[in-house]
């Protein structure tokens, strides 16, 4: 198994937010969660980056045959796993291009492949860039600041593109995005996608399903997942609200 | 040993004994001392302050030899060796460097405000043994570089010195103090500007840990002069920087950036005090400081606008970021105004790193210790990219990389 959560209970200052979630995913698979605002989407999603602000109360997972727990935040990014922000942080003064240089090697190093020299990275985030639509004088700018909305979740993908994750988690990307934007991100995901690796798609809207199509769709309420199957149910989902399944 | 006592077994080696003026002055000085005691609770120059490293009068005092080295570089630069605060004599047709005279004593010491609440201005005064007077004429556009040295342990300097920019000139001053040993530098710079100058003043200190530095500035600047001053302070002992700026004529301007890295038991005492006493004239202060361990900051900051002063712009900046639970940066900005058409501006943060920028950093595979270091880099690079000295620049570097090695 690729990741395998198994009954998995996390609180935060005192409130229970996941409450023994189960979810596998294999290699290869696309998954999407949609859930009402509140039922624990992004805390799922950060637990499993490895945000140290929870507390595990229960609860098992592995990722490519390593308990996550053992792993620290740079570690499970190393072995491939990548969290798109649902609102990604600002960070003024540290530019973008040393920043994504120094991530992708030290991912290579970690698998123990040569690092990426100043120009070839340059030429890579130039070419996965322009894939986006995104402006070359926004590489020189620092991390998220002052961006768009739209512009942090392109920025997002682009940190994708070039990583090149195992496992990707899109904490609702498609929020904020126009719809030519949508159909720029959601190509650059289709071309990442490969038989190797595996996606974790959060979103409220059906649309975005329409572009990246799941092979299964997960209904998650109050803390954990209530109903998986395919795509169908985000139609119903869509048409129906979460009523039904809470 | 109190005072007094420390005076007189002390006198043969302190300036300007003979002169009866100066003399008065210091008996009103140790009446002060005797009176005050060194009352902490109500003197901002005395807070974080380990009075014993300054009352315990030790003082070793050399007698004041000319060892300095003046080096004229023929392009209007020039580099100065100052040992033990001395300055050997100079001049040319640009510059001229002599001894602190008598006459320059009263200059800033002499001053009400400053014989009531900065004792270490006092101590300078009353145990002058050294320093040096610089001037810069008319129209010359000048570079000084001066290391600050001083040669024995145990050995206490009280320098004073004056800078004066004549009309028209401009002075880019680069000033570094390396000291190792277990000594104290009390030093007070008054600083003249006249029309239309500008100096640059750029101080660079990286003391080991028994080495304390007391620096007080005092800088006037008269009709669209300006006075620039920038410190780095990577200092591990003890190291006060207090500014006295006084806008005297219109369109002048003070600009005061501090800029500290503090770690263990370090101390870094800051204090500005900005006098607005003429139409259109700028202010400006920004003091950050990187504090970890059980480090400590101040910066008491002073604005004050005078009823004169219309058309001020004054701006007051603290930043800090505290990587330890243990370590503290107090700041406290003051503005006082009494024009009506100013302005003026404080803000102030202070806190532990970013933490949600951390797990992003960490989220994209940078291990804790480079997203902190990136962090803390990008908290000063600002200031630290717009240093226009490449030779400086890389010094500084140098040294922002040994306080970052030892971040974990
Ligand atoms: N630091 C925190 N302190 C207290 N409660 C928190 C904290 N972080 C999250 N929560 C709570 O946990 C619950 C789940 O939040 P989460 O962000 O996971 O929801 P979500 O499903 O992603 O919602 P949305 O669709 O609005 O993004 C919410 O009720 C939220 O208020
Ligand atoms: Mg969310």
């Amino acid at each position: 198994m690729f990741l395998e959560i198994q009954d998995l209970s996390v609180k935060i200052e005192n409130k229970n937010i996941l409450k023994g979630l189960n979810l596998n995913i294999n290699k290869g698979e696309v998954h999407a969660i949609m859930g009402p605002n509140g039922c624990g989407k992004s805390t799922l999603a950060n637990v499993l980056a490895g945000k140290e602000d929870y507390e595990i109360l229960n609860g098992k997972i592995n990722f490519k045959d390593n308990d996550l727990f053992d792993l620290n935040i740079e570690e499970r990014a190393q072995e491939g796993m990548f969290l798109a922000f649902q609102y990604p942080v600002e960070i003024p003064g540290v530019n973008i291009t040393p920043f994504l240089h120094s991530a992708i090697n030290s991912k290579r190093k970690r698998m123990n492949e040569e690092e990426i020299d100043n120009l070839s990275f340059a030429k890579l985030l130039k070419s996965k860039a322009s894939d986006l639509g995104i402006n070359i004088d926004m590489l020189k700018r620092s991390v998220n600041t002052g961006f768009s909305g739209g512009e942090k979740k392109r920025y997002e993908i682009l940190q994708m593109s070039i990583l090149n994750p195992d496992l990707a988690i899109l904490d609702e990307t498609d929020s904020g995005l126009d719809i030519d934007a949508l159909k720029i991100v959601t190509d650059g995901v289709n071309k990442l996608k490969t038989k190797d690796n595996s996606f974790l798609i959060i979103t409220h809207y059906q649309k975005l399903l329409d572009y990246i199509k799941p092979d299964y769709v997960h209904v998650m309420v109050n803390g954990s997942i209530v109903k998986s199957g395919g795509s169908e149910i985000a139609v119903e989902i869509e048409k129906d609200g979460f009523q039904k399944f809470q | 040993m109190n005072i007094q006592d420390n005076y007189l077994k002390n006198k043969k080696n302190i300036f300007f004994t003979e002169n009866e003026d100066v003399e008065n002055h210091r008996k009103k000085l140790i009446n002060i001392f005797e009176k005050d005691r060194f009352d902490k609770k109500n003197n901002e120059s005395l807070k974080n302050v380990n009075l014993k490293n300054f009352l315990d009068f030790n003082y070793k005092y050399l007698v004041p030899e000319e060892t300095s080295v003046i080096n004229n570089n023929h392009d209007n630069s020039y580099s100065i060796v100052s040992v033990n605060g001395q300055c050997a004599s100079f001049k040319d047709d640009k510059i001229e460097i002599t001894k602190i005279l008598d006459e320059d004593y009263n200059d800033f010491s002499k001053n009400d405000t400053i014989e009531k609440n900065d004792h270490f201005v006092n101590l300078n005064s009353l145990f002058l043994n050294s320093g040096f007077k610089i001037i810069i004429k008319k129209n010359n556009n000048i570079k000084i570089k001066i290391s600050n040295i001083i040669t024995d342990d145990d050995l206490t300097i009280f320098q004073k010195n004056n800078y004066i920019c004549e009309d028209g000139s401009s002075l880019n001053l680069i000033e570094e103090f390396e000291n190792k040993n277990n000594s104290t530098s009390n030093i007070l710079n008054v600083i003249k500007l006249e029309k239309n100058s500008q100096l640059n003043h750029f101080l660079i200190q990286d003391n080991a840990p028994d080495h304390n530095l007391i620096i007080t500035t005092h800088s006037s600047c008269k009709k669209d002069s300006i006075y620039n001053q920038k410190v780095y302070n990577f200092s591990e002992g003890y190291v006060r920087n207090f500014h006295y700026s006084e806008l005297i004529e219109t369109n002048s301007e003070a600009d005061l950036q501090g800029i500290f890295f503090l770690k263990d038991n370090n101390t870094s005492n800051n204090k500005t005090f900005v006098k607005h006493l003429a139409e259109n004239c700028k202010s400006n202060q920004v003091y950050k400081g990187i504090l970890n361990d059980h480090s400590k900051a101040t910066y008491f900051s002073n604005t004050h606008v005078d009823q004169e002063a219309q058309k001020t712009e004054g701006y007051q900046l603290s930043k800090g970021i505290l990587l330890s639970d243990n370590a503290s940066y107090f700041s406290k900005p003051e503005l006082k105004i009494y024009a009506d058409d100013v302005k003026c501006s404080h803000g102030s943060t202070i806190g532990p790193i970013d933490e949600n920028a951390i797990f992003y950093l960490r989220s994209r595979g940078m291990s804790k210790i480079a997203a902190t270091k990136i962090l803390i880099s990008s908290f000063i690079n600002e200031e630290l990219s717009s240093i226009d000295n490449e030779q400086m620049s890389e010094k500084i570097q140098k040294k922002l990389v040994r306080y970052l090695s030892q971040v974990k």
